[in-house]
């Protein structure tokens, strides 16, 4: 019998230790965001490594007088450092040694606070007399990290937590909203997930493989679409999948060309909860559910669309696509590969150099014009998000930049049209995290 | 009905930034030329006759791939095998190899393959193929064979009757010129994904002043840097990176101290070394004055072991001991530095009654090495230490910090070594080098990267 299992069938789910036994393990952290809430500030509990180290400290000295120093030589922050300070000074105390001024003292006790990329590690540095000094220290695995919030201005945007794993996340989909998602798919390269909120936990109910016979490509990318007669549509790079319909899902993949839909179906009418397609006056024009080629070997849109906007069925190959529409036509916008903005309107084609990065989606709200377009641009940190208007043709910036805390490698309007669907590969951990990015007006 | 009339398109104010360069998501296609000091004559990356340099394990993960992988806090990944498990108190080890994976040349990878590939890379290892999966037993309880497995020179490796390697990893050979070339082209298969770049060129042998000279014209985007370049290539505004400080340089001696007088001499000369002023001078600020063998960002203890001079000590040692010989110190003469710090050694011995003499000679007694260290994983790092020295690799009887602490305290007290400083690698990259910088342990990962402005 095996006598420890390091990964299981599904990946990422399990620690997968270094080593066993006595040894210290390397966990892997995965962190699941409960939606809408606040992520609380972790406690840590460090009187088992406090206890440890004052015994094997008291085992060196034997009771006794003696002159402590603390120092923080680790990323931990001054509170949590004091904490343990404290703690140490207890510890110790109930370990049978009496602390003093260094001029009363048998013996020096210098603890550092130290830390390796795996672990807390807390060195006791003892110099009795003329003696070598000696050391002892205790291993203390690290806690889990926080997030930072956000701030806000003009119109807000705000974003709301979805799902976080250490697999790239492609895409999140909320399947049902009550009045915040209950039930949502996750995609990642290996499969579409469905999770149910049960009891403020989220629990998983399906995992469905995607199949696929060529590797993907670097930087994969892949969208889900909720249907209205079957649960979702999946498109990704050469592949699209559909599940079945009933509690039994299924998922059926083939190799596919079928162009991405750049227009979700709320946003040009329809019926049901999540609308197919079709071309429906929801706007002062008309907007066409215009479908866009994916390169399948490659992380683009080849600039092949469907139907075209006007006189364009082929444009360079672009990252993302927005739209507004306009009185008599809709303005699109193309991330192209070459970096800059495209603006079509079915006459013209302008690029511009904007600072905006590779990532654009539309949303149709009730504050301001009603519609914005969200797009990526690069702070220190990483990559913001921000809110756009077009006035007239030049984009007017409506919100703060919101900080997302890493770069964003998925940035999808949702299905309802409203809001959008931002992944983000967070700097601190690496990990992936899905947010739902909403407007909302300021009164 | 004309809608742009946009010669200029006027930006909004809240746009100032607008001209900036827009970032974009990863561009495919290029050629990425790389310059590299090290020159290994061999891509077999079991060939230990080798000197192990960052070049040589980046080489070898351009083009082949290990059972698994670490990331710079030790955990553990899946690369060519998927999952991995212990039996019999980490005496037995299965792998299970990941499917649909081909090497270069078309042919599936095997059980079978993988394993005689890892028994090439390690003789005594008990290794064969169990249906799907690699199977290695120990003969003691070992829990560092996932570690060991992540090792460049573990890496699996077909090798074809016309003594040609074949890889499975996201580049393959295009041209290989020993000693002074490599092309390489991406693999449009590639399990993990075509890498972005079409193609890389890697001169090796190129000292670092071609190197610089290399990327200044434009003729490489990748170099190494220096250790006692790195401020001015900072100041210059070169894009300049580094790993963690990855690399022990240290004295070594050639022989076990014999008699406890020449202990003593020996850390005479420990305590003699003025480790702050030649980081200062020598080095301009780079690396870090190094007493233990592993860093401490790697150990979280490095702290411990006394960096400091202590010439009244060092000369209170050497006064004991009658009749002091002169040694010899040997340093690669291809490489500036070492003998900037040999001599420099022979200096501060000097002042604490010892006699030091600089010789270019193979032969010397104690020689200005640099180690790079194996792995970010501490444990891994310190058991490979000793291998490269001539010691057996210290025995390390748990898994605690201080059980590690132990181990390097033993290793030290061989008194063959007498650690100086440690070094990152730090390179120097053109702007049009994207989502690139090198790993805590120095590895490249050039898969990911990509050129900027590249024609698609």
């Amino acid at each position: 019998m095996p006598s420890a299992v390091y990964n299981l069938a599904i990946p990422n789910m399990l620690n997968c230790p270094l080593r066993s036994g006595s040894s210290p393990t390397a966990a892997l952290r995965i962190s699941f965001l409960v939606l809408g809430l606040a992520v609380g500030v972790y406690a840590a509990d460090w009187n088992g490594p406090e206890q440890e180290l004052a015994r094997k400290v008291a085992s060196v000295t034997g009771p006794g007088a003696v002159a402590l120093t603390v120092e923080n030589r680790s990323s931990l922050g001054r509170r949590d450092s004091a904490i343990i300070t404290n703690g140490l000074r207890a510890a110790l105390g109930a370990a049978g040694l009496r602390l003093v001024k260094p001029e009363q003292a048998a013996a020096t006790v210098a603890i550092s606070l130290s830390e390796n990329p795996s672990s807390y590690v807390w060195v006791a540095e003892i110099r009795q007399g003329t003696n070598e000094p000696a050391a002892v220290m205790v291993s203390v695995p690290r806690p889990e990290g926080s997030l930072a919030s956000h701030d806000s201005v003009p119109l807000s945007l705000r974003k709301i937590p979805l799902w976080s794993q250490e697999e790239r996340i492609l895409d999140v989909a909320a399947l049902e909203e009550n009045p915040t998602p209950t039930q949502i798919a996750v995609l990642d390269a290996k499969s579409v997930t469905v999770y149910r909120l049960q009891g403020g936990k989220w629990q998983q109910q399906q995992a469905l493989n995607v199949t696929h016979a060529r590797p993907w490509p670097r930087d994969l990318r892949g969208r889900l679409v909720p249907a209205a007669d079957h649960l979702l549509d999946v498109y990704l790079p050469g592949v699209f999948c559909r599940s079945g319909t009933g509690t039994a899902l299924a998922l059926t993949c083939r190799e596919s060309d079928d162009p991405w839909p750049l227009v979700v179906g709320s946003l040009i009418g329809g019926g049901a909860n999540f609308p197919s397609f079709g071309a429906v006056s929801g706007s002062p024009s008309t907007i066409i559910a215009i479908r866009g080629f994916f390169a399948p070997t490659r992380n683009f849109f080849t600039g092949a669309l469907t139907p075209g906007v006007g006189k364009f069925t082929t444009l360079s190959k672009y990252y993302s696509a927005a739209f507004v529409p306009r009185e008599k036509y809709v303005l699109w916008l193309f991330a192209s590969v070459d970096g800059q903005l495209h603006m079509v309107d079915g006459i013209g084609d302008v690029p511009a150099r904007l600072s905006w990065n590779s990532n654009l989606a539309s949303v149709r709200t009730s504050c301001g014009a009603g519609w914005q377009v969200l797009a990526t641009s690069s702070n220190e940190q990483g990559e913001s998000v921000r809110a756009y208007e077009f006035p007239d043709r030049d984009p007017v910036a409506v919100s703060a930049p919101i900080d997302l805390g890493g770069e964003v490698t998925t940035l999808w309007t949702e299905a309802k049209g409203d809001s959008a669907i931002a992944v983000v590969r967070n700097r601190e951990t690496g990990s992936y995290e899905a947010f739902r990015l909403a407007i909302a007006c300021n009164q | 009905m004309k809608r742009f009339a946009w010669p200029s398109l006027v930006i909004s104010s809240l746009l100032a930034a607008a001209l900036a360069a827009a970032e974009t998501r990863p561009q495919y296609g290029g050629t990425l030329h790389v310059a590299m000091r090290a020159a290994p004559a061999t891509l077999d990356p079991s060939d230990s006759t080798q000197t192990d340099s960052f070049t040589r394990r980046n080489l070898t993960l351009l083009i082949f791939e290990t059972l698994l992988t670490t990331d710079s806090s030790g955990r553990m990944h899946p690369a060519l095998a998927l999952s991995w498990q212990a039996a019999l108190g980490n005496q037995r080890w299965q792998f299970r190899l990941r499917r649909d994976v081909k090497f270069h040349d078309g042919t599936a990878l095997t059980a079978e393959i993988a394993a005689a590939s890892l028994r090439a890379a390690n003789p005594s290892w008990k290794v064969f193929a169990e249906g799907d999966s690699v199977v290695i037993e120990c003969e003691t309880n070992d829990p560092e064979v996932p570690g060991e497995l992540a090792l460049p020179r573990n890496s699996i490796v077909k090798r074809n009757p016309d003594g040609k390697p074949s890889g499975t990893g996201p580049f393959h050979i295009v041209d290989w010129q020993p000693a002074k070339k490599l092309t390489l082209a991406a693999e449009e298969n590639y399990w993990g994904g075509r890498p972005f770049l079409d193609a890389i060129e890697i001169e090796v042998g190129k000292n670092y002043h071609d190197q610089s000279i290399a990327l200044e014209l434009g003729r490489a985007d990748l170099v190494e840097v220096a250790p006692e370049q790195v401020h001015r290539a900072s100041i210059d505004g070169r894009h300049v990176s580094s790993s963690e400080p990855m690399e022990l340089v240290a004295l070594l001696f050639a022989r076990d101290a014999t008699t406890p007088e020449e202990k003593l001499l020996r850390e005479a000369l420990a305590l003699s070394v003025e480790r702050a002023s030649m980081r200062s001078v020598l080095l301009q600020g780079a690396g870090q004055p190094a007493p233990s063998i592993l860093p401490t960002w790697m150990s979280g203890y490095g702290f411990v072991f006394p960096a400091e001079t202590d010439l009244p000590r060092a000369r209170h040692l050497r006064d004991q001991v009658r009749g002091v010989t002169t040694w010899t110190i040997a340093y690669d003469s291809s490489d500036p530095i070492a003998r900037l710090l040999a001599e420099r050694v022979a200096l501060n011995a000097r002042d604490a009654g010892l006699s030091l003499q600089p010789a270019a000679t193979p032969a010397a007694d104690v020689r200005v090495v640099r180690i790079p260290l194996a792995a970010a994983d501490p444990w891994i790092a310190l058991a490979n230490v000793g291998p490269v020295i001539g010691l057996p690799a210290p025995k390390i009887n748990g898994g605690s910090a201080e059980d590690l602490y132990s181990a390097e305290q033993s290793l030290l007290a061989t008194r063959r070594l007498i650690p100086l400083f440690h070094l990152p690698a730090t390179y120097a990259a053109a702007g049009t080098l994207r989502n690139w910088k090198p790993g805590p342990d120095g590895s490249w990962s050039l898969a990911d990267a990509w050129l900027e402005n590249e024609k698609q």
